[in-house]
């Protein structure tokens, strides 16, 4: 039901050849509009704070048609982040409200760059009333109305709310393989609101990292479940030597291979959600959501990779669909760490707990 | 006689899990190499005042009668405890068919038989020219008189020489236009002069399986199990439900237990590169186990598998093969010692699981023929 709808509001939308649109216009805030008109945005929110309260598992089928479909609006970051804040750290506030509704789109700031990636310390300082420092990787940034910043007031975190246009920020924008851009942000006495503060907030931010982490998997199984439909129809049409190149054994076995790696990882992702979806020790959730990100990873690199190579020559061009799939699993490997590091993250979390 | 249906299937988990635990004898548990049946009588002896030899048979034929989700239950209980599967080409291969296929008059004389083990059963499909082509089987079956004449030759018989009768498929129609048809199943008793076992000796050093000649061997008419010539589609059935247990997770899981252990023994786990190589195949068990796990929701609600359950068997075979050769890495120089390796106050035998990995790729169908089969039946791919 909620499948369905997303899909067929996204194939309205365009499909897609908005992937390739999205190079040069940015995510369509119109889209986004008809996403949060669908509920979409507020699909894991309570229902008291105006979301339909369903939970991480829909919030993950929305997210797998986010991914078929190459959509460009940045929904994980919305649902996820921005929103998956406020509702932990300040549900009553009317900027979740109309994060909700899609009126404004808020972009969320944590990350910092360190000399090897993510610092130990939060270097962004809040001082009641102006926010300095920066924040780096920040998805949805371009075309968002306010920024939401996690920052370190006297050695308290707080969460702040910057109007995008306010004075005082300077943002970098820095375009990425499939036409997406995450901004580097520097704020030199730029004015913010407090959301929250204290131990709440960092409780809440291991949460939402991880409820990211985990919609992004999903995101990668929608793009190389789509990635792999349409190679399986290429082969099944592309005629070599006289037959359908599907017909040649070695073309039919790696083809299998594809498939076994996507059901595993369907089913792998699915299940750690749902196991999310009821569970409310950080720890575990977050060793869940790095499991179902090391395998959703790995499975959409190598069934986009392979796609290339099944396509032959029309999978190196810019023109065919197919690499776009390439793209968009690249951007999202890269973004809240790929397979490896989830692999590392996932193997300290079970020592963890097998010493408990 | 239990009615084990009429348990939650959690009930049925405690009484099954606490029968194998306190009941089955401990130098059994997790057994190397398959059993002969001298050594296994006593806990079948068990099983057999039980009732619960044959968990799959209906209860009128002496069977437990479970329903699909207790079943799985059932055998995950055995795999969790490391009970043997024992001596059960009977009772899994031979006896479903009969159940299907056979007269009452056969039924009558045959499934106590199976229960009891006064028959010990092998399989006789695959020939030395008829392995992954086994439609091309070549054994001949020719009736004269009462008496099948039954001449040629099978090969990997599992435990042949530990079975007091084969059932296999033999050629009755020479003459038939498709390699499929003239085909029949047929019972043979394998002691007589007719017959000939020969071991043969596998990698791991065991005596596993058998080649079996065929030299004017005979069984009776009588032994004809369905239809003359019609054996290769009545085999074909029994590949329903026994295919998610060829892809279950377990292998790979006890596998990966011991990699754990004997991967902390000697602190590979300070190692960054070992670390990820682990956490690649720990997660590559975890996901199969949830795929498994939704075929067997397929099951428990009483739905037939299809032809995409053949995905199971490759990953976790294929997982498994890995596991056993990080084990191997793991040990390090002692990885090409015969024999347990003691790491903390457990033997581990790193080779065992190595040499136990490599013929599961190749038997129950190869994982060729099983991507075959997807690529055909599942992805629609041309001819």
């Amino acid at each position: 039901m909620l499948r369905a709808s997303v899909r067929t509001l996204l194939e309205r939308a365009g499909g897609i050849a908005r992937a390739r649109n999205a190079r040069e216009n940015g995510w369509d805030r119109r889209v986004m509009s008809q996403l949060a008109d669908a509920g979409v945005l507020g699909v894991a929110a309570r229902e008291s704070v105006g979301g339909l309260g369903m939970g991480l598992m829909a919030a993950g089928v929305i997210s797998e048609e986010v991914g078929r479909a190459l959509a460009p609006e940045p929904v994980v970051p919305a649902i996820a982040l921005a929103i998956g804040m406020m509702q932990r750290v300040c549900p009553g506030d009317t900027t979740l409200a109309v994060a909700i509704t899609g009126e404004i789109a808020s972009a969320f700031a944590w990350q910092e760059r360190g000399p090897r990636g993510y610092p130990d310390q939060m270097a962004c300082r809040f001082d009641g009333k102006a926010l300095n420092g920066s924040k780096a990787w920040v998805a949805g940034a371009v075309g968002a109305d306010q920024l939401l910043v996690v920052a370190q007031n006297n050695s308290q975190p707080v969460l702040v709310a910057l109007d995008a246009d306010g004075k005082g920020i300077y943002s970098e924008p820095r375009r990425q393989s499939d036409g997406s851009q995450l901004c580097d942000i520097d704020f030199v006495d730029a004015p913010a609101k407090v959301l929250a503060e204290g131990s709440v907030v960092s409780e809440a931010l291991s949460g939402v990292v991880a409820d990211a982490t985990a919609l992004a998997a999903a995101e990668l199984v929608g793009v190389s479940a789509k990635a792999l439909e349409l190679t399986l129809d290429y082969v099944k049409t592309r005629e070599q030597f006289g037959k359908p190149i599907g017909s040649f054994q070695v073309i039919q076995h790696r083809a299998v291979d594809l498939y076994v790696s996507q059901q595993v990882a369907e089913a792998g992702v699915s299940e750690a959600l749902a196991r999310m979806h009821v569970c409310t020790d950080p720890r575990a959730r977050t060793r869940e959501a790095s499991r179902a990100k090391a395998r959703a990873c790995s499975t959409a690199k190598k069934i986009t990779r392979e796609s290339i190579q099944l396509h032959g020559a029309v999978g190196y061009a810019d023109e065919f669909d197919i690499g776009l799939f390439l793209n968009r699993a690249l951007v999202l490997s890269a973004w809240l760490g790929d397979a490896a590091y989830h692999r590392a993250q996932w193997m300290d979390a079970v020592e963890a707990k097998a010493d408990d | 006689m239990t009615d084990w249906n009429a348990l939650s299937d959690e009930a049925f988990r405690r009484q099954v899990r606490t029968f194998f635990e306190t009941e089955y004898p401990e130098e059994l548990r997790h057994l190397p190499h398959r059993a002969k049946f001298a050594e296994i009588r006593q806990w079948h002896e068990k099983l057999y005042a039980k009732g619960m030899v044959a968990p799959a048979w209906p209860v009128e034929y002496g069977g437990m009668g479970l329903e699909a989700s207790k079943l799985l239950i059932f055998y995950e209980e055995q795999q969790r405890w490391g009970v043997t599967r024992g001596r059960d080409m009977g009772v899994q291969m031979v006896g479903p068919l009969i159940i299907k296929f056979g007269t009452q008059a056969q039924k009558h004389y045959w499934l106590p038989r199976i229960l009891s083990c006064e028959h010990i059963w092998c399989q006789g499909y695959s020939e030395p020219g008829s392995g992954s082509d086994l439609a091309s089987l070549r054994t001949s079956a020719v009736i004269d008189g009462d008496y099948f004449v039954i001449n040629g030759q099978k090969i990997w018989t599992t435990m042949a020489h530990d079975a007091t009768h084969i059932f296999m498929l033999v050629r009755t129609d020479p003459r038939a236009t498709k390699k499929q048809e003239g085909i029949s199943f047929v019972l043979a008793e394998m002691n007589q002069p007719g017959i000939a076992v020969r071991t043969i000796t596998t990698l791991a050093g065991e005596d596993e399986f058998c080649e079996v000649f065929f030299d004017n061997a005979r069984a009776p008419c009588e032994n004809l199990i369905g239809e003359l010539n019609k054996g290769w589609a009545m085999a074909k059935t029994l590949l329903g439900f026994e295919r998610i247990f060829i892809g279950a997770p377990n292998l790979a899981q006890n596998a990966l237990v011991q990699l754990r252990t004997i991967a902390q023994g000697r602190y590979m786990f300070n190692d960054p590169v070992f670390r990820d190589r682990f956490a690649k195949v720990a997660l590559d068990v975890e996901d199969h186990a949830a795929l498994y796990t939704r075929f067997a929701d397929q099951l428990k609600r009483g739905e037939t598998l299809g032809p995409d359950v053949s995905m199971l068997k490759i990953w976790v075979t294929e997982t498994f093969q890995e596991i056993t050769e990080l084990m191997i890495e793991a040990a390090g120089p002692d990885g090409g010692m015969i024999g347990p390796l003691q790491v903390g106050n457990v033997g581990i035998d790193v080779l065992a699981n190595f040499y136990k990995a490599r013929p599961t790729t190749i038997y129950g169908g190869t994982n060729e023929i099983q991507r075959n089969i997807l690529s055909k039946a599942v992805l629609g791919l041309p001819e």
